[in-house]
């Protein structure tokens, strides 16, 4: 060959060798490339495999009960529009006008959400009460730490089935709970295919509740030696409460006393004997402001920056028409026109009535970012549970639920005591109690319909008796379009 | 993939080794003006040896001193020249029918048109250069058969809808892959302002060559998992040899809203309010008169604040040139343009370098590179971008719905506020919550900036002439800066304010080598033959800022002093993204012809994807494809019917390709995040995956004839396609009670297909020397499917912005089928709203009582249940579509109408029950109609004061879907050619002026001001949905070409 054709080839070969190399590392791939991890996520397969990771799935759970559309909001909120005390000012479609007037469908957004949310929380507790017993409980070790987050979880899972009962099933004693009642999922669900399943009664739920309640019972420490914990984590005294309420709602008024009997001394000072000291706070409105008195049994934090519950879900953006939106003012015909509720009781000072006389509730301070907690159980609502349970059992004017009932209307009004001359007026006094003591905390809406009252006309929105369909949230579409056992 | 390659380098080396004694010519083919010819044969004559010209004209061939080199080809006269003592012989050649010699852009390569099996469409960067659009997608309509757009709203930037034969996907994306200069970009919105950002609008129109829209599988399965949607690839102009050329276009224009709703007047609104309390048992709003500082009664035109005449203006300017080793095109463009609605603008800044060089005969490199920066601004919701349809602040319903009897300002000249909300004035409880648009205007703000850079560098070698080795390294580094502001006057912001900036990053590199192996044997057999590989990587992080509470009202930014600041929700993710995906390939396509009358294809892909679990990664593409030219048979040729046809071909192709878009980098995997509890750490389940995830895979048919009739007078495609897609990944929905982290799991089950005709015909009807008149028309007939979802799914409803069920998609009906409790008109005895159950059964509405009443019997009747009342009852997907261009030149004028049209479709006009709501809400004209004594017969109900059934906002009715059939004038222009002998004195080669107008004529029974809307913008399952838009303005432009 010539030199030119061997130059030539030199010059070819060699371009032909780089070209062909950077071709070949260019088809190289990249395994870690293909096989990434996210930076942002927590793998599942992580979490039960260190302390740590466990007790932050345990505040999760409260965490999922806390959420805007549940616990830590709305799910408040809706009891309380659904009762007489307020008033619909906005017309919002967002802001529970159609729950305020009965109005609202299955298919409204707010009715899927408050369901979805107790059922997020629901599955939570499963899937973590199930992840616990494959191997959690082995790293945890700690017997009595074992016990607590079951008990815990089984706390949250309950209180979120009894949440959904109040608002999406018949009351208990409408029919003894033989209505349906709610799809019971006990079992931890990750994957397709569990849709169908047919709700089970009212009185099968209940039953669930209270066994998830004794369990926690037995499991949940007495104290946590901290003040924050012991408001926002179950303890015994509050697993107590619970069950309390439970039992009141299903008009059980013997196991109501029982439960009480726990956590109230047979005369005043009314305060817990065990456990966390729950009492009466002297100046109720530090329990809305300190949010950690004795008074608070459980109640829903916020804390404000990355803690919050979520635009229009805070209570104070509701009920406040300057540091929120005005949506609900007070009924001028609800509990503030009582006559018994004296102007110059403490608890006057959450009715603010502006210069159109308009009456708003200032219970929750609110403003932005709306760090009010939610209350869930306080130690008032203990008392006069017990005492509506003593004076409905003995159907007499019971000396005990007398003192009680005064015992929480001295707090606020130490000039009036009540001197019922029947059972039927000591009843009264104390359901008109629980409306004065409790207005804007979630209780009044039930207060209603376990008692199968007819919810009285306000505004424009008419009376919804027990018959009416609206008497109780429509079945969400996010269920009933998917589940085909309903 | 290392193996082939490895092959083929010995392949090269071996064919190196063995020269024989002849000489190595070369040279080029170009025509008499200069420009290359691609893809021409040069044969030495009395051989059987022969190769192809690359797109360049250029060609390598050994023959001796003394043999005759024949060059031919399509659309060029055979010539000859005889091998002398150099070794370079160029040819120049006379051009004699331009169409088919073309070259048609494919996947990884050019073809010449006549050779290719795909259904590929060409759409010219001339034909959309002058629209005055933001971005290249927006002017593409009508312009190609197959492709659907549709311009979703009246807001500057918005990514138009793109269809390319139909919806294909239900949960991922149905939006076709973009490649730039072979550099797969971003697409869809990518802002987090109230602005509206496509990232197509980074390419200025007047820079591209061709956009070239592949549609069946021959054409597209070479692009693997990303090509069920189709694949549209576009290319930037490049320099061509000769004088250095420099253009200038430029435009400038207005914008106006039309077609809006017409509304009551203050005197109006007022009787009709007052009626419907009256008719209210217990409403106590009283609708009252206030007079404003004049004296007289306000009565306000909401409409005059929201919407103006926009002014936009545009200038680009290149310079492109080059010689024998270099070409170039350096571009530079400016543009600004403002929408109809208020503070709504686009300004970009761009600047494009490509350069070409050949080093050595065997040796070239090149660069493309764009960097652009782009400013959308919109001071405050327009209501119209996909989840503000029910924005409390959005403009578009704002403009309607507002009490005509109030005013912005109070007649103090401060604003009238109250609260976050406009106040009422002398009305009476009216419940206003809507915000008073002017505070917003006047002091929100709200900004999208973008910094584009997109381009590639390249390597090529052509070791033999044969071969050729190229490897391409591109980039796409988007970042996105986000700023938003909340006056705390009134709105959203009140009261504390809120100011929030939000910082995106996408980044994407992608390194694709190729070999490409090109060679005639026997005078006879063409084989290509492209073997690839393939990396892309893309990351993508968004962080930002969210502070609330501002300190004083002086600061409007978030780097002011403000009380709280949190983590800016991107994304859905409140603290923000950081994540990647990685796609490796291998590809390869051989294509043979048989005395370029037979021709068979095939192309391979395959690919492996990060999101998918181990053992779903990878996945295998492929088509074939055929094409036979009866034209070009000998008994063709010399029978009578081949005068007249002078072109017949017949293609078909099938093959199996792949969609991916839009799914999750992670989507197949459980997780758990972070949330606090009283200031702690809480960990939750929040997604449940699935590891059996991957694509979703589209079966593509495609069957075709091209013809040409008379030399070329007429042409025309006609082509029936079928795409079956299966393995569709529906998002199971989970029962509420099953508490699944967002009530959803993705599996790949469902199955869908579009089938339909595509049709091109384009006629010179008339080319004299003085007058000449071209014309184009494409029509596109799709029929949309879905043939099962999943056995535990029968349906899935959609929900327009969160909030309004409005579509519901089930087997047996097209996509986003509209989903409505059926109406039946009012009732002449009661002035109720008649609904129909599922049942049959007609029912009155007497908002009153809130109860329903059979009409035969005038019992009270089980009150409508959406679950159980609601059908799917309108067809939401265009069944036909399509575009008619016609150009005519006379002299130096000439003048181009583009018409389009879609048809056999349906629109949701939600606006309409807006704007027919008995709140406080301001409602059209139509509600003059109202029924107000029995015996009328009206379309419009008894006004009752709070009713929001019988107008269909609480649940959507039939009542207000209408036929969205239209036919649109989009683009009309006329333009004078200056004469040249005036030019060439300023030294201007040549000039053009013209005037033109867009959106100029929609001739439609649709109520609302347009039905090319989409509430929804590019979401598959929400088309045909128009709630609280802004509707697209109509716009008119002067403008000037100028060549140097």
């Amino acid at each position: 060959m010539s030199n030119f054709k061997k130059n030539a080839m030199k010059k070819y070969i060699y371009q032909l060798i780089i070209l062909s190399g950077v071709a070949l590392a260019a088809g190289s791939c990249s395994k870690s490339r293909l096989n990434p991890v996210s930076s942002t996520d927590i793998p599942s397969n992580f979490v039960f495999l260190t302390k740590d990771r466990i007790a932050h799935q345990v505040n999760g759970l409260y965490a999922q009960l806390k959420v805007g559309n549940l616990l830590g909001g709305r799910g408040v909120i809706y009891n309380d529009v659904r009762g007489d005390n307020f008033i619909n000012m906005t017309g919002n479609g967002v802001t529970a006008l159609l729950i305020w007037n009965f109005s609202v469908t299955g298919s409204d957004a707010e009715i899927n959400n408050t369901w979805n949310a107790a059922y997020n929380t629901i599955n939570q507790c499963n899937l973590f009460l199930e992840g616990m017993t494959a191997g959690g409980d082995t790293v945890v070790k700690d017997a009595a730490l074992v016990a607590q987050y079951h008990g815990e979880a089984k706390f949250v899972r309950a209180l979120a089935y009894f949440s959904l009962l109040q608002l999406y099933a018949q009351p208990y004693s409408k029919d003894n709970g033989a209505s349906p009642g709610l799809p019971l999922r006990l079992t931890g669900l990750t994957a397709n295919g569990h849709n169908d399943l047919p709700r089970s009664s009212v009185a099968e739920v209940y039953t669930q509740i209270l066994s998830d309640l004794n369990d926690a019972e037995a499991g949940v420490p007495d104290d946590y030696g901290d003040a924050n914990m012991n408001v926002t984590h179950a303890h015994k005294n509050a697993v107590v409460a619970l069950k309390e309420r439970v039992y009141l709602h299903k008009g059980d008024w013997d196991n109501v006393i029982t439960e009480a009997n726990k956590i109230v001394p047979a005369t005043a000072p009314f305060k817990a004997p065990s456990g966390v000291a729950n009492a009466l706070a002297a100046d109720l409105k530090d329990v809305f402001t300190k949010y950690t008195t004795p008074e608070s049994v459980l109640s829903m934090p916020w804390t404000g920056a990355n803690e919050q519950p979520g635009t229009q879900n805070q209570l104070a953006y509701y009920y406040l028409p300057d540091l929120g939106n005005g949506e609900y003012s007070l009924n001028d015909d609800g509990i503030i026109s009582d006559a018994g509720w004296k102007s110059t009781d403490a608890r006057r000072a959450f009715v603010d009535t502006d210069g159109d006389g308009v009456s708003w509730l200032r219970k929750y301070p609110g403003g932005d970012p709306y760090v009010d907690w939610v209350p869930v159980i306080r130690y008032a609502d203990v008392l006069l549970m017990l005492a509506e349970a003593r004076a409905r059992k003995t159907n007499s004017v019971d000396a005990q639920a007398v003192e009680l009932l005064n015992a929480v209307r001295h707090r606020s009004d130490p000039t009036t005591t009540f001197a019922p001359a029947s059972a039927t007026e000591l009843i009264n006094d104390i359901l008109h109690e629980r409306d004065i003591e409790f207005l804007g905390e979630g209780l009044r809406g039930p207060d209603i319909t376990r008692l199968l009252q007819t919810f009285p006309a306000k505004g424009s929105a008419g009376a919804i008796d027990p018959s009416n369909p609206a008497y109780i949230f429509p079945a969400p579409t996010s269920e009933t379009q998917y589940n085909h056992s309903w | 993939m290392r193996k082939l390659l490895t092959l083929l380098a010995v392949l090269v080396l071996s064919s190196v080794l063995a020269f024989a004694q002849t000489k190595l010519i070369t040279g080029r083919v170009t025509d008499q003006q200069g420009q290359p010819v691609p893809f021409s044969t040069i044969r030495v004559k009395g051989t059987k040896k022969g190769v192809s010209a690359d797109a360049d004209g250029s060609y390598s061939i050994r023959a001796n001193s003394g043999e005759t080199l024949i060059v031919s080809g399509a659309g060029i006269e055979v010539k000859e020249a005889t091998v002398g003592v150099g070794s370079t012989l160029d040819f120049v050649i006379t051009r004699r029918n331009s169409s088919l010699a073309e070259v048609v852009v494919v996947g990884y390569g050019v073809q010449r048109k006549s050779d290719v099996t795909g259904n590929i469409a060409t759409v010219k960067g001339a034909s959309i250069a002058d629209n005055p659009v933001q971005s290249f997608d927006a002017a593409l309509g009508g312009k190609a058969a197959g492709v659907q757009i549709t311009s979703a709203n009246g807001v500057v930037n918005n990514p138009p809808v793109f269809r390319i034969r139909g919806t294909n996907s239900i949960s991922l994306s149905s939006y076709p892959l973009i490649v730039i200069d072979g550099v797969p970009t971003f697409t869809g919105d990518v802002s987090m302002s109230e602005a509206a950002s496509n990232p197509l609008a980074s390419i200025n129109p007047a820079d591209i060559e061709s956009l070239d829209v592949l549609k069946d599988a021959a054409a597209t399965a070479i692009y693997g998992s990303r090509a069920a949607n189709g694949v549209v690839i576009i290319t930037t102009k490049h320099g061509k040899r000769g004088k250095t050329k420099v253009t200038y276009d430029g435009w400038v224009g207005q914008t106006k809203a039309f077609r809006l709703w017409k509304m009551l007047d203050a005197d109006q609104y007022m009787m009709i309010k007052n009626e419907g309390v009256a008719n209210k048992t217990g409403a106590t709003a009283k609708f009252l008169p206030t007079n404003g500082p004049d004296g007289k009664e306000i009565n306000t035109n909401w409409k005059d604040y929201v919407y103006h005449t926009g002014i936009s203006h545009s200038h680009s300017l290149n310079v492109s040139g080059g010689n024998e080793a270099t070409t170039y095109y350096i571009a530079a463009g400016y543009t600004r343009q403002e929408g109809i609605v208020v503070t709504n603008t686009f300004e970009r800044k761009n600047f494009r370098f490509n350069l070409d060089h050949k080093v050595s005969k065997i040796f070239s490199i090149g660069v493309n590179a764009g960097y652009s920066n782009e400013l959308n601004k919109a001071a405050t919701s327009t209501g119209s971008l996909p989840g503000q349809a029910y924005s409390t602040g959005g403009l578009g319903r704002i403009a309607l719905i507002l009490p005509p009897n109030i005013g912005p300002f109070n007649n103090d000249g401060s604003y009238n506020v109250n609260g976050a909300a406009i106040g009422p004035m002398n009305n009476v409880k009216p419940g206003i919550s809507y915000y008073n648009p002017v505070v917003l205007i006047d002091n929100n703000h709200s900004s999208t900036e973008n910094n584009h850079i997109q381009g590639n560098a390249y390597l090529q070698l052509k070791p033999i002439p044969d071969i050729t080795l190229r490897t391409v390294y591109g980039v796409d580094n988007l970042n996105s800066d986000n700023d938003f502001y909340l006056t705390p006057l009134n709105g959203d912001g009140y009261p504390g304010g809120e100011a929030i900036n939000t910082f995106l990053k996408y980044k994407r590199w992608i390194w694709t080598s190729t070999a490409q192996y090109d060679h005639i044997f026997a005078d006879r057999h063409t084989v290509g033959f492209l073997v690839g590989t393939e990396q892309q990587n893309t990351t993508q992080i968004g962080f930002g800022l969210d502070r609330t509470n501002v300190n004083d009202a002086y600061y409007t930014n978030a780097q002011g002093g403000w009380t709280d600041n949190v983590s800016a929700t991107v994304n859905n993710n409140t603290n923000g993204i950081n994540t990647q995906n990685y796609l490796v390939s291998g590809f390869g396509r051989l294509n043979y012809d048989f005395d370029k009358k037979y021709f068979v294809s095939g192309s391979f892909r395959r690919d492996g994807y990060s999101a998918f679990a181990p053992g779903r990664k990878y996945g295998n593409f492929w088509s074939a494809s055929v094409a036979y030219d009866i034209a070009k048979e000998g008994f063709w040729a010399n029978s009578g019917i081949g005068k007249i046809v002078n072109t017949l071909r017949l293609r078909g192709s099938y093959g199996t390709v792949g969609n991916i878009s839009g799914i999750a980098d992670f989507a197949s995997y459980p997780f758990h995040a972070t949330k606090l509890y009283d200031g702690s750490t809480g960990l939750y389940f929040s997604q449940a995956g699935n590891k059996s995830l991957t694509w979703e895979t589209s079966k593509k048919t495609d069957v075709g004839l091209q013809f040409s009739l008379w030399n070329d007078l007429v042409t025309g495609d006609v082509a029936w396609y079928k795409n079956s897609i299966d393995g569709l990944i529906i998002n199971i929905p989970q029962a509420g009670s099953t508490g699944i982290p967002s009530l959803t799991i993705p599996m790949n089950v469902g199955s869908m297909y579009n089938r339909g005709w595509e049709i091109t015909l384009g006629a010179r009807p008339v080319s004299g020397k003085d007058f000449r008149w071209n014309t184009s028309f494409n029509i596109t007939l799709n029929k949309n499917m879905v043939t099962a979802l999943a056995p535990t799914v029968p349906s899935i409803t959609y929900t327009t912005s969160s909030l309004e069920q409005t579509s519901i998609t089930l087997p047996g009906y097209s996509i986003g089928t509209i989903y409505v409790l059926p109406t039946a008109g009012v009732d002449p005895a009661t002035g109720r709203r008649i609904f129909v159950n599922a049942n049959g059964d007609k029912l009155g509405y007497n908002f009153d009582v809130k109860k329903y009443y059979d009409l035969k019997t005038g019992a009270v009747a089980k009150s409508i249940d959406p679950v159980k009342d609601k059908r799917p009852m309108f067809n939401a997907i265009p069944k036909y579509y399509g575009g008619w261009e016609n150009t005519f030149h006379y002299g130096a004028f000439d003048l181009g109408i583009l018409a389009t049209y879609e048809g056999g479709f349906y629109v949701y006009n939600g606006t309409q029950a807006s704007i027919r709501d008995n709140r406080f809400w301001n409602s059209s004209v139509d509600v003059l109609r109202r029924w107000t004594h029995a015996g009328q017969v009206t379309d419009i109900p008894r006004i009752v004061y709070g009713d929001n059934v019988s107008n269909g906002s609480a649940n959507p009715i039939s009542e207000n879907v209408q036929k969205g059939d239209f036919v649109k004038i989009r683009n009309a222009s006329i333009g004078y050619t200056l004469p040249t002998k005036l030019l060439s004195k300023a030294g201007i080669s040549n000039a053009r002026v013209y005037v033109s107008g867009q959106n100029l004529v929609i001739i439609t029974k649709y109520k609302g001001p347009d039905p090319e809307v989409s509430t929804n913008g590019n979401d598959t399952q929400g088309q045909g949905v128009d709630r609280n838009s802004v509707a697209n303005g109509r716009t008119l432009t002067i403008g000037l070409n100028i060549g140097f």
